[in-house]
Formats: structure tokens, sequence, C-alpha cells
């Protein structure tokens, strides 16, 4: 069965998890390129001395990225579902209803996660051509609550659409957005080293919120 | 198959339901009727488990419809209102995916269905017309396969031709497998069609559960013309509805022609052609519940 929900949940959301994927992957391939011409014009140390001492991030265009993968998703994937109710449909198959929402929940976190593993990788290969591990390092370390602000969204975005009632809508919102900018923050390289590991856990939290917006929905709080 | 009792549910502080009994018997066919803003598609929600009733409680195959097991809901075929579907698949892609649920999926009675519309299994439900999707819900629910089904306003935004398809298809499928359906439709003709009970509910209350013969046999109308259109017509309690409009009457009653025609004349009201008219159930539900 729950391949079959899989199946739904491709349904919905192939053309722009792959669309995402495509425009990230060209995204990272443009960054090189342009670090690349900044090798090519510049000399290497320079580049070493503005990243490690002037705090530059020639990857900082990519801040949000993860974000929007995050929102496309979520909207993808629940719009259809609330429009028209249709999620009375989804409650109505022979499964739990927790269990369905929770396959369904996690079909979208793993495609994101494919996604931004191919971005990670990408990113690492590319950045070890140009830095020391060291420095990929710490730029992979600044990027990761990036990275884990695409989940949160995307576990935020879940929680408000599946809401029944505005008002709760709005507070979620609120609430999301109070929490979705601990991820950003702080803009230093490698500033959240030590706090990469609560943001997981914040984020792995945020991931059970729907139950709250499900069971209400499930019980006709319109 | 399907009980429920005590069944009261508010809307704030507005009053849908209060006590509300009824149950539904294995093979049956019953339709729920009721003026818009009485409460079926709540019945049919809190039916659903996708509504908690204020309280009182609803079962079906002897489970509470608050925490339906999924080899209950397995049983249930599912009709929502409007015949919504996953408008995003497209007709292969949505009996792909539902046919992963039901060991018991009956393929071949979705593409019977779907055979008589004319389309390619690459239409997308969301380009179709209403009636072709009712056909799809329809075939859905068939290919199931079953032991009840409860469908929600399931004339809703079809032509005459689609209605009689589905209502025939319907019927046939019902009777010919002992299937038990629970339904409620706005188009009371349709459901006359198809229904062998009847539950009719007004605003708070259960009016009538009983078979359709049976009510149509027990509630009369006698229509009549006043010789004096002021005359003031007392409703006693024997009448159910009085519609009149300047000197025509329609008199509804479960009671007898002698006992109308003793009223009118222990009231000495005078009257010409006086009838009982036959009533097809849209008239008599009519004058069960009034024009407004």
């Amino acid at each position: 069965m729950w391949k079959s929900v899989f199946y739904k949940e491709w349904l919905k959301i192939r053309w722009f998890i792959v669309g995402y994927t495509l425009l990230g992957v060209l995204g990272i391939g443009y960054m090189f390129l342009a670090l690349k011409h900044s090798f090519a014009f510049t000399e290497g140390e320079n580049m070493w001395h503005l990243a490690l001492f002037q705090g530059h991030q020639f990857y900082s265009h990519f801040k949000f990225v993860p974000l929007a993968g995050g929102l496309t998703i979520a909207f993808t994937q629940y719009l259809p579902e609330t429009i028209n109710k249709r999620l009375k449909l989804t409650f109505h198959l022979p499964l739990a209803e927790n269990k369905i929402l929770l396959i369904m929940q996690a079909f979208g976190a793993c495609s994101l996660l494919v996604s931004f593993l191919i971005f990670f990788g990408l990113f690492t290969g590319f950045s070890l051509i140009y830095f020391p591990v060291q420095m990929v390092s710490n730029s992979l370390i600044t990027i990761s609550p990036w990275m884990l602000a695409g989940f949160a969204a995307y576990f935020i975005i879940v929680l408000i659409i599946l809401e029944p009632k505005w008002i709760f809508r709005f507070c979620y919102l609120l609430i999301g957005g109070f929490f979705m900018t601990i991820y950003f923050t702080l803009d230093g390289t490698a500033a959240y080293s030590h706090a990469n590991s609560g943001l997981f856990i914040l984020t792995v939290l945020l991931s059970v919120t729907f139950v709250f917006s499900a069971y209400r929905f499930r019980k006709g709080e319109a | 198959m399907i009980e429920c009792n005590n069944l009261t549910h508010y809307y704030g502080e507005k009053l849908v339901f209060e006590n509300l009994n009824f149950k539904v018997r294995e093979g049956s066919i019953l339709g729920l009727l009721g003026k818009n803003g009485t409460g079926k598609t709540t019945a049919f929600n809190i039916l659903n488990g996708f509504l908690q009733p204020t309280s009182g409680k609803c079962l079906i195959f002897g489970e509470d419809t608050q925490h339906m097991s999924p080899k209950t809901k397995a049983r249930i075929g599912f009709l929502i209102e409007g015949h919504i579907q996953y408008s995003f698949m497209n007709i292969h892609q949505i009996e792909k995916f539902y046919s992963g649920f039901y060991p018991q999926w009956k393929s071949t009675a979705y593409w019977e269905l779907i055979s008589k519309l004319n389309v390619s299994p690459k239409q997308k439900i969301s380009d179709m017309s209403c009636g072709q999707r009712s056909q799809v819900a329809l075939g859905l629910i068939l290919a199931q396969d079953p032991d009840l089904l409860i469908l929600d306003d399931f004339s809703m935004g079809l032509d005459p031709g689609y209605r009689r398809l589905f209502i025939d298809y319907l019927r046939e499928y019902a009777k010919a497998e002992n299937k038990t359906l629970f339904t409620t439709s706005h188009i009371i003709q349709d459901m006359e069609r198809l229904i062998d009970d009847v539950l009719i509910i007004d605003y708070n209350k259960v009016l009538v559960q009983s078979s359709v013969s049976e009510f149509r046999s027990n509630f009369r109308r006698f229509d009549f013309v006043l010789e004096n259109d002021e005359t003031d017509l007392k409703k006693e309690s024997f009448i159910v509805n009085i519609e009149k409009v300047k000197n025509k009457v329609e008199l509804y009653t479960y009671s007898t022609e002698s006992v109308v025609k003793k009223y009118l004349d222990d009231n000495h009201i005078l009257v010409s052609n006086f009838a009982q008219v036959e009533m097809p159930l849209e008239d008599a539900f009519i004058g069960l519940t009034g024009k407004y």
C-alpha cells in the first residue's frame, strides 16, 4: 500500500522536484563557473584571503535555495489534497490516517533529501577543486542550516496547509516564521558549528507537528 | 450494518440535529432526504469519521465510525459530494493507484464502465466533464467491490443522461451483489428510481424512516377547492401540512379520506372537487416538509 501512496505523491511532485533539482544543479554550476572566472582574474591566495579573513562566501547565493525547495514541494504535494477537501479520499483509504500522512511526508522529505544530497555532493566536489579540505568543511557547516531550513519549511508548510482553521493557520505561520529565522540568524562561516546538531533535532521535531492539523481536519474542525 | 444512536451535532451554537437515530439494514438501499441545511452532509461526514458528533455515535459493521480500522474502511465505498477525485491523475493512473489498496480489486468492472466514455486511458481527470468524472468515481467504487456504499449527493452536476446511467448501473450492481447502499441526492426522482427505503430528516428530527412503498401508501394528499377562499383551515393533529393557494388546497396527512371529510364537515367547510391524489416521492417529500 505504501507503494501506491508513493506513486500518488510522485505524480504530484515529479515535474516540480525534477525541475527544482535541475535548476539547483544549474545554479551550482553557474556559481562555480563564476568562481573559476574569479580565480582566473585574481590570484588564488587573494580568494583564500577573502574567504578566510573577510568572511566572503562565494556560495551565499545558495542560501535560500533549499528553503525554496521545501516550500515548492510542500505546496505541490499538499495543495491538491486540500482543494475540495480531497484529503477525505486519502483518509478513507484502508490505512491508518497518521500512517498515510507519515508516508506522504516521508516521501516529500526523501525527495528533498535526494535533491539536497545532489547539491551537497556537487558543492563538495567542485569546492575541493579550489579549496583545501578545512575550508570546504567550514563551507559545508555553513550551508547545513540552510539545508535544514529547507526541511523545516517543508514541515511547517505541511502543518499550515493541513490545518482546517484560518486563525490557526495564521498562528502557525507566525510561529513557523519565527522558527525559520533561527536557521538564518548567523551569517559567519561555520557560525553554526555548535548549533547544527540542535537545529537537526528541532527539524526532526517539526516533522511530527502535522499530526495536530491532521487530527483537527479529521474531526471536522473546519 | 449502519447504526446511529442519539446523534446530536452543533456547529458552534447552531443545532444541526438532536438525538438522531437510524439504522441501515444489510442489503438495503436507503436514501437520506432532507432540505438544504438539515444535516445530510453532516451525517455523512460523521459516518465516514470526518466529523466528531457533539454526542452520540454511529457504528458501521459494529465499529465506532470515529475509530474505524483499515479493514473496515476497505469494506466501505465512499463517494464525496461532487464526485471529487484526484484530478491530477489520468484514468489509468487512478486505477493503478487504488488497486494497490484493495486485494479484491476488480479492474474489469472499472474498465467496463470507462469504456462507455470513449476516452483514452491517458485522459486526465481534471480535463473531464462532471458526468465523465462521475463514471470514473463510480467505476472505482465498483472495482473496490465494497460491502457498503456511501454516496453523498451523487447527482450533483450531472446531466439527465449521466444521472440515469449512474443510477441504473448502481442499482443493478447493488441488487446483483447484495450490497448495502446509503445515499443522498437533491434530485428526488433519481432517488425514487434507486432506493428501497427512505429516511427523511427535517431540522433537528427524523420525520420518516420506512420503505418507499410503505411511505407512499400511508402518506396521502387530498386536493379540494374551497367554496369560500377566505375560509381559515384549522390545522389539527392529524394534518401534516396544508398548502393553500387562493381557494385551492392540498392537504397532506397519514389519515384516511373519511377522517379528512369528517374534519371538513365538523368545521362546516364547503369544498368541491375533493380527490385523493397519487404522489411521486418528490411530491410526498415536499408535502411532508413543506415548500419553505
